[in-house]
């Protein structure tokens, strides 16, 4: 909800800055934004009785004080005979109709009005629809405004099952399913209620005679029709949070003091139909059980002092406004006093709970093996495509790609590994685990470890030439156990968008078939966290450049090595000693180092990655007895 | 000179994987709400609408329950647990108060754009005893607080709204530029909820709190794309080894 700074300030006593009040809308926990003279509000969903400049101005009233800001017609209106009837009360128990004629056309509008469309940005429709709206802001409370020579026969409310086509009063065709409140004309559906009214009702420009329809929709009536027939209103919005079943007669007059203003009124009728009197919310006074929840020693002066201010009544107990839908507990008003005392007013307390011990189990200490020795942990999405027999379906999906549960870790792994061989990955180690769901008579759940690789077994001198394979795996992983409890398959290539021929090697186990005592002599702790501070990745692709160094120099060889180990260049990204070779027989060394380059921000070109070797090999081929054999 | 016999060979550096940064993070909390005195409990991601709705006070007109906010599968019988709240509400119900638990884990919302992820990781704790009090709450929240981004921090509560506390606030810090930054939301257990646990509410009150993992990651390593964490990149996993 938007609102324009001046607009509240009619409403208000004292004139606060934007600083200011901007401040103690937070404190009351309205959270907002402000761009120039609007307020863009976040309000939260249980304080539908702020949407509106009345609502907003009633909670700041203990602040800056409250002005009846808006004039109402205050003579006397004749009754209206609709022929009207209410077939689901529970749904709507109040409901007014206004029947308002004017004369002549209304050509400009009123500062007041103009600005309203003006500087939110709303599209002005038609003379009585755009009173409609301005009154929703200023009171919060929406009405709809019939063609009133439409409503020709016997006009019906009623919630009920459809199924059939309504036409927007925007023009576009709905097929409305299920249950819908509704009005009705002749068995037609003219208009869902507190939604969207139908065209073939539709007040337009040449609209004379009004029907005003203002009523108090239950928000379980009007939640979620809105979002299932994907229309923007914002009557739903307020109807879904709640409005103030006391409201309406004191709306309608404002309306028509509005019209008054634009325009000569003709005639205006009025009727209201109730289906039994509101019941007075009331609670206990009580302001110990308030110090007790909130921790604090308010007096009960002051406590009765800042519920009147936000409108409650106090007799012999406290009565809630009939605008606030969301008290009924001592709770709720521990909330109300907090607000205005201001959360961040109340002192903080010491809270001593014995320290607890959280240990490291089976599950963390094979996690911490598995990171020692190379494999990356990854989390994956649950949701696949694949309706497997005991997987289970979504009744809702994002997407028919992501309609079922995975029963197996190995596809969302297999698509790991692929995903990183196709960013030029040589050596890939992964791991996941995580809880799967299938069903037979039940839901079960059970809790699996995934394993997957491919690739070089190492980027260092003795592994580089060496591939990932199912012995490396099973002497990693059941090397401790007596039998094979991880039991290794080798996942064919046929079918895999993929160029690679590296094997890939998969095991998956359920963490309640992993022995209790595995890997004891591991580290058993957790490693405390380095928040280190995150570089994008690049999505330019690599160059990879190899050379191999010949030392026939032997004290120029430690020199070598300690400046690969501190090679820097802005597109170095990796450096290793990929191999390492002593030849007797020529009484040479030989170093084979990998650079790999890439941009975060392009393509390297083959200038720029030349440029960068020269740069990082110069010292060394400086190096007298180094050389690196066919470089100039 | 020196003889080829003497040469050491290169030292080979470990080649060390990483735990998953969400892992770490969610790990690092429940570490410190250990010291705090808090107990983990776990329970299961599909959940009946009764653990996952009714039994917090979520009812059934809250628009959370909706289709297009909430995954229900199989035949609307369960949904995949919009939070953990769920795993408190079945701890609960097994044990008496005082307790404290923190639940964690994977939690889903039917949501996928660029800031939101249908599934995501929470970190929730409830503390029921006696006299547990709104300045209780922001004694423990500062604690939390100071562990994660020091105690210089600048911390501001909000009121707020949750159907299963009452008082609620979300809880802000002051960011470098200037700017409030939401972190937690945090309430007094709403007593229709210690009921519903079958807990005495003239004699026990409690606490809870919650915390998105996702969010916390992203404000300590400065990662501004959520998606990164789940794109199982080696490029990405590799910087938080």
């Amino acid at each position: 909800m938007k609102f324009i700074y001046q607009d509240l300030l009619n409403f208000l006593a004292k004139k606060p800055s934007k600083d200011l009040l901007s401040e103690k809308l937070f404190q009351l926990g309205h959270e907002h934004e402000i761009d120039g003279d609007i307020f863009d509000m976040e309000l939260t969903p249980n304080r539908g009785d702020c949407l509106s400049l009345n609502g907003i101005a009633r909670d700041l009233n203990v602040f800056f004080g409250k002005t009846e800001a808006f004039k109402v017609y205050e003579g006397d209106i004749d009754q209206l005979n609709l022929n009207f009837k209410n077939l689901s009360p529970e749904a709507c128990p109040k409901i007014h109709f206004l029947e308002i004629e004017i004369e002549g056309n209304v050509n400009a509008y009123k500062p007041y009005l103009e600005n309203y469309f003006s500087s939110l940005n709303n599209n002005k429709t038609n003379f009585f629809t755009d009173v409609s709206n301005y009154i929703s802001y200023e009171l919060g409370q929406p009405t709809h405004c019939f063609e009133a020579d439409s409503i020709n026969k016997q006009l019906i409310f009623e919630n009920r099952n459809c199924n059939e086509s309504f036409k927007s009063l925007l023009g576009a065709d709905i097929n409305l399913t299920g249950n819908n409140c509704i009005f009705s004309v002749n068995n037609k559906i003219i208009s869902l209620a507190g939604v969207m009214g139908g065209q073939s009702t539709a007040c337009s420009a040449n609209t004379k005679k009004a029907l005003v329809e203002c009523a108090f929709f239950k928000p379980e009536s009007i939640i979620g029709k809105s979002v299932a027939y994907n229309l923007t209103s914002d009557a739903a919005h307020k109807f879904e949070r709640g409005v103030d079943i006391q409201a309406q007669e004191i709306v309608l007059r404002r309306f028509i003091e509005i019209v008054k203003d634009h325009a000569v009124i003709k005639n205006i009728k009025i009727q209201s139909f109730e289906d039994d009197q509101v019941q007075k919310n009331s609670i206990p006074i009580d302001v110990k059980r308030i110090n007790k929840i909130l921790g604090t020693n308010i007096e009960e002066n002051e406590y009765l002092t800042y519920l009147s201010k936000l409108y409650f009544g106090v007799e012999n107990e406290i009565i809630v406004p009939s605008h606030r839908h969301d008290i009924s507990t001592q709770n709720d008003l521990a909330e109300e006093i907090a607000r205005i005392t201001g959360y961040n007013n109340i002192e903080s307390k010491p809270l001593k709970i014995k320290k607890n011990d959280r240990g490291i189990d089976k599950v963390d200490t094979l996690k911490n093996y598995l990171i020692k020795n190379g494999f990356s942990e990854v989390i994956n999405f649950p949701f696949i495509k694949t309706e497997e027999e005991k997987s289970i379906s979504i009744d809702n999906p994002l997407d028919s790609n992501r309609n079922h549960l995975r029963t197996s870790l190995k596809d969302s792994l297999l698509d790991n590994l692929l995903y990183n061989e196709r960013r030029q990955k040589d050596s890939i180690k992964f791991f996941e685990v995580s809880d799967l769901y299938s069903k037979d008579d039940e839901i079960r759940q059970e809790k699996k470890l995934g394993i997957i690789m491919s690739g070089r077994r190492g980027q260092n001198y003795l592994d580089f030439s060496k591939k990932l394979d199912d012995a490396y795996l099973s002497e990693l992983l059941n090397k401790d156990s007596e039998s094979i409890v991880f039991k290794i398959e080798e996942i064919s290539r046929a079918g895999l968008k993929s160029k690679k021929k590296d094997k890939i090697f998969y095991t998956e186990i359920s963490v309640d078939q992993i022995p209790e005592k595995i890997f004891n002599d591991e580290e058993s702790s957790f490693k405390p966290i380095n928040f280190i501070k995150y570089q994008s990745v690049s999505e330019f692709p690599t160059s990879t450049r190899d050379f191999s160094f010949s030392i026939t120099d032997f004290n120029k060889y430690e020199a070598v090595i300690d400046h690969l180990s501190k090679l820097n260049d802005k597109y170095l990204k990796d450096a290793y000693i990929f191999d390492f070779y002593e030849n007797k027989k020529f009484n040479e060394i030989k170093v084979g180092v990998r650079f790999i380059f890439q941009s975060s921000s392009a393509t390297l070109s083959e200038d720029d990655v030349h440029k960068s070797v020269n740069k990082l090999l110069k010292p060394i081929v400086d190096l007298e007895g180094v050389s690196v054999p066919g470089m100039q | 000179m020196s003889n080829i016999d003497n040469i050491e060979p290169p030292l080979i550096k470990d080649e060390v994987g990483s735990l998953h940064p969400i892992n770490q993070v969610k790990d690092f909390l429940l570490n410190m709400l250990a010291d705090l005195g808090f107990q983990e409990v776990d329970g299961p991601e599909i959940e009946s609408e009764e653990f996952n709705f009714d039994m917090l006070n979520i009812k059934k007109s809250h628009p959370a329950r909706q289709m297009h906010d909430t995954f229900y599968v199989e035949n609307k019988s369960h949904v995949l647990r919009t939070h953990t709240s769920p795993v408190q509400i079945r701890s609960m119900l097994k044990s008496h108060p005082p307790l404290a638990f923190t639940s964690a884990g994977k939690v889903y919302r039917k949501d996928d754009d660029a800031t939101h992820l249908p599934m995501f990781h929470q970190v929730e704790g409830i503390y029921v005893d006696t006299d547990v009090t709104f300045a209780n709450l922001k004694d423990l929240i500062h604690q939390i607080l100071h562990n994660l981004f020091g105690k210089d921090v600048k911390i501001r509560f909000r009121p707020s709204y949750f159907p299963f506390t009452e008082p609620s606030a979300e809880v802000d810090i002051l960011s470098e530029n200037g700017k409030w930054l939401e972190i937690l939301g945090c309430g007094i257990v709403n007593p229709i909820v210690l009921k519903n646990c079958n807990i005495d509410t003239e004699k026990y009150s409690g606490l809870a709190f919650g915390l998105g993992v996702e969010r916390i990651a992203m404000l300590k390593y400065g990662v501004s794309d959520i998606r990164e964490f789940y794109k199982s990149n080696l490029d990405f996993l590799g910087q938080f080894k």
